[in-house]
């Protein structure tokens, strides 16, 4: 099969090959047809490859979908699916069973939105300060943390959130119970930070120079420069950001249902966040385990991750939509400035929500904050922020652009401040209740008496075994995805189902993959409980992170270069291997840090499909299960009582073996930079 | 002292079928139940230090993983804290199942509360949310915080069954997946009430004495052997067809006396 043969792309490579063929004639001494032919079989041979990589992501997210639904259609059918979606009870064992999912998809949309109110505004905040206002050496620390925010695992977040974060809310706001949609919120909406600090900070820091220097040089104050120049121009960034955060926590199963209590209810009243509260994910992580496989109850569960699902898909179809009204609206003035003009009546949709957006900026950044305080600080904090909003407001009309900048500036710090005290707190937590049990016997012997004696040494291999064969997996296949969207084709339909396909497995919850890792590769292609339906799990979970971060990556590839190779007679794919990669390759090191951090720190994927609680010797197949780190911990902290130390020694090695990875990816990338040629 | 003891035990059955046959190392996948998982794990340690040619993987998941494990033959034996359920035994009817220990289901509190006894009457309406404040059952006043299990647990079904006669447990009830989970919460949480396997509990928690007759019964392994603690139920081994070959001699190392004390040394109750 020759996929897109008739594509404008093939003409210019034909175009290429011959002028390559006439520049270099020593290397064409046989003759140059054959040559020709060769070469062009060899860029259709390595154009396929690339494409059906692209394609993965799609036909994956497809499959996934009809699997879960092949599952879960037996309820539908029992049920009828408004019912199912809309009961108001989920008692699937009592006497007259009861799947109403309805409480369940509240919890979840309650959590998420109270994780955003807290996530936005710091990450954004603190993007804005790293970008802009970091002094370098504040920078290249603060850089790095982040990064390392986004490698703590969540069932280490949820062990913390369990221990101290529960009996915070249950002493500070005197209710019976700390497990709590405050909890929840608050735990996913650190969980979030790394992702939307990364990337929008990312895409501030990519908004073109010269129109900074414009605006500072037209006399506006940094402040302003910022907010209405970097900023509009980063925007397309910041919004993928925060979708990816939403999809990060609308996502989180193990943090989540540590903490939040699970009681399966409507908070009474609605806004009430000291509310017990159960998610989708919450579900399926308890439940999952302990159904018998072929029930009512157990075809409910499919249910819910089909529902689970949708959801998610909604969410970023809806941000797909968004975003690419946003491109447009910018396509038009190119890579110029989109400097804030004059509001003027717009024609389009997009173009009036955009134009909403900005004229409402300021109402809807108080309304977040507003939401952030209340949920911290409840009625007081709205009204405070309430207060702050008028004095914003006057501000913003009253005030000198001076001092606007100084208040922006502080808030900004404040930002900053509480990212860093989140971090401080759960790493110094960690740290001083884990170091004293880590010996030289804790990391080579193999556990013994359940965990509570003896060392990790098969978990700390068993995770490295997971990771590396889910990138071993996910990379080539990413790359290749990436190179085809960005190298191969111009933006037209395939593309558009491509990336799409992508980010719908992004948005794809861990542990809809765990489901779909069980009945699948477990149960269906009967692989077992191993290694290798674990790392396969896990590489569909880490592929759009590589797929996403080498194409923007790519992208930072100025386009005259890629014309420089092509016009000295390279071909395509010398072009891109030669030129293009290779400059690339600190992006790609970015994102592969990130899926390695992801795919070390999960739990609810492998939770059915690849670990074993305790084994002694390492496995000799891919079909044997393994222990890792981060199931180990989950087990430690939930299922055996007395082994304290040992709870937090092991977070302690797998934060760890974290920090061992980033540093290594930092230095490799740090290298890179300087090498860089433009 | 213990482990020579227990290796010996395990040294005994395990030689008597498996040295003829043995292949250079064996091995013995066990799933299910997180209730029976310390059980498996300990008895699996002890058959593993004696013998360096088996090596016996002990899985969690549930009772429930534990079931489908063995009935589609992804496991050697499952572990379960529940008896099969109807539809399990018309899935997989070869399935056979071996009690390897009993356990008692406590009702725990905060170390706090003072709250002296329960009656199975005073739980249950806990439990259904009709006594909300622990000052109505002799203990302080507090809002009481019910804790329970999720729905597909096995302690749950058969606490469900043995103290709730299967009607509906209040909605507001906070639910957690394991023994651990729960009584890692009581012990946080001044109000709560939880209900754990007896091989949970420990000083950061207080098991309350439940009234029969008039009378306090402790939780204790004594009080479950000699029923008088009414909150009892079995644990479970299941395999395909009778017990064979290495999955044989380490259930029948189990049901040993060696096996036996390390029921009694994991606070479960020997058969």
């Amino acid at each position: 099969m020759k996929p897109d043969s008739d594509h404008p792309v093939e003409e210019e490579t034909s175009a290429e090959l011959y002028s390559s063929a006439r520049d270099k004639p020593d290397t064409a001494v046989n003759t140059g047809g054959d040559m020709l032919a060769h070469r062009h079989r060899r860029e259709q041979v390595i154009r396929a490859a690339w494409f059906f990589c692209a394609l993965f992501a799609v036909v994956t997210i497809f499959f996934i979908l009809a699997f879960l639904f092949f599952d879960a259609y037996p309820i539908f059918l029992d049920v009828g699916v408004w019912n199912f979606i809309s009961g108001m009870v989920w008692d699937p064992t009592s006497i007259n069973p009861q799947y109403g999912i309805f409480p369940l998809i509240v919890g979840t949309l309650l959590v998420t939105l109270g994780a955003m109110a807290i996530s936005i505004p710091l990450g954004i905040g603190t993007a804005i300060y790293i970008a802009e206002l970091a002094p370098c050496r504040v920078k290249a620390i603060a850089k790095p943390a982040v990064e390392l925010l986004a490698g703590i695992p969540s069932v280490v977040f949820g062990f913390f959130g369990l221990i101290m974060l529960t009996d915070w809310i249950r002493v500070t706001f005197d209710v019976p119970s700390g497990e709590t949609w405050l909890a929840g919120s608050i735990l996913l909406g650190v969980m979030a930070l790394p992702t939307i600090i990364s990337i929008s900070e990312d895409a501030i820091a990519s908004a073109p120079l010269e129109c900074k220097e414009g605006s500072l040089a037209l006399g506006a104050t940094h402040w302003q420069t910022i907010s209405r120049v970097v900023t509009p121009a980063a925007l397309s960034g910041i919004t993928a950001a925060v979708i990816l955060g939403i999809g990060r926590a609308v996502g989180e199963t193990m943090a989540v249902l540590m903490v939040t209590g699970n009681a399966a209810i409507i908070p009474d009243p609605i806004w009430n966040v000291l509310s017990p509260i159960r998610t989708l994910t919450g579900t399926l992580g308890i439940e999952m385990g302990e159904v018998p496989i072929g029930s009512t109850h157990y075809h409910a569960l499919f249910g819910v991750a089909v529902v689970l699902l949708v959801i998610t898909l909604i969410i970023n179809i809806a941000a797909t939509i968004i975003l690419a009204r946003i491109k447009e609206r910018s396509m038009p003035s190119g890579t110029t400035c989109s400097v804030k003009r004059m509001e003027k009546p717009q024609e389009g949709s997009g173009e009036r929500l955009m134009g909403m957006i900005r004229h409402y900026r300021l109402p809807l950044v108080a309304i977040a904050l507003a939401l952030l305080l209340f949920i911290i600080f409840g009625i007081f904090g709205a009204v405070a922020a309430g207060s702050l909003y008028l004095v914003v407001h006057v501000a913003g009309t009253r005030l000198s652009p001076r001092w606007t900048q100084r208040v922006a500036f502080s808030l900004v710090f404040i930002c900053v401040l509480g990212v860093l005290f989140a971090l401080g707190v759960i790493l110094f937590d960690i740290i001083v209740n884990g170091a004293p049990y880590i010996t030289w016997e804790f990391l080579t012997l193999p556990p013994s008496n359940l965990g509570r004696s003896g060392g990790i040494f098969p978990a700390i291999v068993g995770t490295l075994y997971l990771v590396a064969g889910a990138i071993g997996i996910a990379l080539p296949i990413g790359i290749g995805a990436a190179v085809y969207l960005t190298e191969y084709t111009r933006e037209g339909k395939t593309t558009k189902i491509i990336r799409t396909g992508t980010d719908l497995l992004n948005g794809t919850p861990s542990i809809v993959f765990g489901l779909f890792g069980f009945a699948f590769l477990v149960i269906y292609l009967k692989f077992g409980i191993s290694l290798i339906a674990g790392q396969v799990t896990l590489a569909l979970i880490v592929l759009p992170t590589i797929i996403r971060t080498t194409e923007e990556a790519l992208r930072t590839v100025p386009t005259f270069i890629r014309e420089g190779s092509l016009a000295l007679g390279a071909t395509k794919w010398q072009t891109i291997r030669r030129v293009v990669l290779p400059p690339s390759v600190p992006g790609i090191v970015t994102g592969t840090i990130l899926s390695i951090g992801r795919a070390a720190g999960e739990t609810a994927p492998i939770l059915f499909t690849a670990v074993v609680f305790s084994t002694r010797f390492l496995p000799d197949s891919l079909f044997e299960p393994v222990m890792a780190l981060p199931y180990h911990l989950y087990i430690l902290a939930t299922n055996v009582p007395g082994a304290e130390g040992q709870k937090y020694a092991t977070a302690l090695v797998l934060l760890g073996l974290v920090v061992v990875f980033y540093a290594l990816a930092i230095w490799i990338r740090h290298r890179y930079t300087l090498q860089r040629m433009w | 002292m213990v482990i020579a003891l227990l290796a010996a035990g395990c040294t005994q059955t395990g030689e008597e079928g498996a040295s003829p046959t043995a292949p250079p190392v064996t091995t013995l996948k066990v799933t299910g139940s997180t209730t029976v998982l310390p059980i498996a794990q300990a008895a699996a340690d002890s058959c593993m230090n004696d013998n360096t040619t088996v090596d016996i993987q002990v899985t969690g998941g549930g009772s429930g993983v534990g079931v489908q494990s063995i009935g589609e033959g992804t496991a050697d034996i499952g572990m379960s804290s529940r008896d099969l359920k109807s539809d399990e035994k018309t899935r997989y009817p070869d399935l056979v199942t071996t009690t390897i220990a009993n356990d008692g289901i406590a009702v725990i509190v905060h170390p706090s509360n003072t709250v002296s006894g329960l009656t199975m009457a005073q739980i249950k309406a806990i439990y259904e949310g009709e006594i909300t404040n622990w000052n109505e059952v002799g203990g302080p006043d507090r809002i009481i915080v019910v804790i329970g299990r999720d729905s597909a647990s096995g302690t749950r079904e058969f606490f469900s069954e043995k103290v709730m006669n299967r009607e509906d447990f209040v909605a507001t009830r906070l639910e957690k997946n394991s023994n651990g989970a729960v009584k890692q919460t009581v012990a946080q949480t001044p109000g709560a009430i939880g209900y754990v396997s007896l091989g949970y509990i420990d000083p950061e928690i207080t098991a309350v004495p439940v009234i029969v007759d008039g009378k306090p019964v402790e939780p204790t392994v004594e009080n479950v052997v000699s029923k008088r603690y009414p909150i009892a139920r079995s644990l479970l081994m299941i395999t395909h067809g009778a017990p064979s070959g290495l999955a044989k001699e380490y259930i029948d190392f189990i049901v040993s006396p060696a096996g036996q004390k390390i029921v009694s040394d994991e606070g479960f109750v020997p058969i």
